[in-house]
């Protein structure tokens, strides 16, 4: 996996959080910045919606995966996950 | 299945002719359509429109029907995209519909395209009142009031999306409130209605039962726990609930466990479930716990509780099994504490 398909994913979770919360600036969220809570406001309801689009985009279903949902820490985290499993 | 939404045809099937063809004097409703959709209605029963005419024509139904529609599908498309369409907006399932049709090839369209749903002509719809699907076991305020709230959510969700700050945000903006209390005889019907019908943010997966409910409100080694909701769209009534193992005695309660959490999914996305976990995690603190348990059958269809778990910093134990799907989900309640926001009252003494 080169650097390149790094970045090409983090592009696209950016885009699938920015619609799925409804906020435009999460466009330049950084990669380790907490998507619960104060970071991003991740919560139930854009959670699911988030989770959806990236079974429907990258195939990856996380939360069958992924009890506890540690994927969805942080934009790096969710990318390593996807990238582990896609490859 | 219970059916928990009728999507409606207008044409010739819930008003009494064709809205475009009619000139200056729209259609009446039609008298036998909108006395059986009033009974639905009463029995919580939610109605939607799916109709190949201008939204006005949606508009113009409510008012001679008094019906509040959930949600409106006006357009040109295919009657089966605009079911799927309410179904996704709705979040219910497509088990959980029935689509009202004079034109026996939309009927036929939709049945092909939405196998799960019940597809009735208006004559069908008349007896289908009658009907085991369409006659739920209880019936609570919350329910006879749901076509409204469901209309109050389009309106919420329509000045959310012009909003564009963050939610938190915008549930101040809407002056929300939460309330919390401790659950009496009067609202067990409603609890064990949230008990049936909550799936998404729901730990157990069974329904339980109007007695079992009763014995535990009168438990003194438990907590039976009301959630509230409103804000300046409406009143949602009881949305959650929760029961709490705290035990008694010495020793006793060093692990508050959460038997039972559901929520309506009218109250997703408005900060209800984060709130709850964070005063149960205060509230056990406060109880002299040192953790807060709660087991959860994990499905496909309650990730939205995970979420909300996993982001209340909740952790889950490994120790599930294809016979016992359960996992437990834990913090400790000793550190620090999640916030409660402000918008929340508890009328839980003490806390």
């Amino acid at each position: 996996m080169t650097g390149g398909q790094t970045r090409d994913v983090l592009g696209e979770l950016r885009e699938i959080l920015a619609r799925a919360t409804g906020r435009a600036e999460l466009l330049g969220i950084g990669v380790r910045t907490p998507l619960f809570g104060a970071g991003a406001g991740l919560d139930s309801l854009t959670g699911t919606l988030l989770l959806r689009e990236v079974h429907r985009r990258f195939g990856v279903d996380v939360a069958q995966e992924d009890l506890n949902l540690d994927a969805l820490a942080t934009l790096a985290a969710l990318a390593a996950f996807i990238e582990e499993r896609a490859a | 299945m219970i059916v928990k939404c009728v999507i409606w045809d207008l044409d010739n099937t819930l008003l009494s002719g064709v809205y475009l063809e009619s000139g200056t004097r729209p259609p009446a409703a039609d008298p036998a359509m909108r006395t059986a959709a009033v009974r639905l209605r009463d029995r919580g029963i939610i109605h939607a429109v799916a109709s190949r005419n201008p939204p006005a024509a949606a508009r113009h139904a409510a008012q001679v029907t008094g019906l509040d529609f959930a949600a409106v599908e006006c357009g040109w498309g295919r009657k089966s995209d605009a079911v799927l369409k309410i179904i996704e907006d709705l979040g219910i399932g497509p088990d959980a519909v029935a689509f009202v049709d004079d034109d026996l090839y939309e009927r036929a369209e939709v049945s092909c395209a939405v196998p799960e749903a019940l597809v009735l002509s208006p004559e069908d719809l008349a007896d289908a009142v009658g009907w085991p699907q369409f006659s739920p076991a209880v019936v609570t305020a919350e329910s006879r009031r749901r076509g409204q709230m469901y209309a109050q959510r389009r309106r919420r969700q329509e000045e959310a999306r012009a909003f564009g700050g963050s939610r938190d945000a915008f549930l101040r903006h809407c002056a929300t409130e939460v309330t919390i209390a401790p659950a009496t005889a009067a609202d067990v019907p409603r609890l064990h209605e949230l008990s049936v019908r909550t799936r998404q943010l729901n730990t157990s997966g069974e329904a339980m039962a109007q007695s079992e409910l009763r014995q535990l409100v009168s438990s003194p080694a438990h907590q039976v726990t009301t959630v509230r909701l409103s804000d300046k769209f409406g009143d949602d009534g009881i949305v959650g609930g929760c029961v709490v193992g705290c035990g008694v005695g010495p020793g006793a309660g060093r692990t508050w466990t959460v038997t039972l959490l559901m929520m309506s999914c009218r109250a997703m996305g408005r900060g209800v479930i984060d709130a709850l976990l964070a005063w149960l995690a205060r509230s056990a603190a406060q109880g002299g716990a040192a953790t807060l348990s709660v087991p959860c059958l994990v499905s496909p269809s309650n990730v939205p509780l995970r979420l909300a778990l996993a982001g209340s910093g909740f952790r889950a134990s490994e120790d599930r099994s294809p016979q016992r799907p359960v996992a437990v989900f834990s913090r400790p309640v000793s550190g620090p504490l999640p916030e409660l926001p402000d918008w929340v009252i508890s009328k839980v003494a003490g806390r």
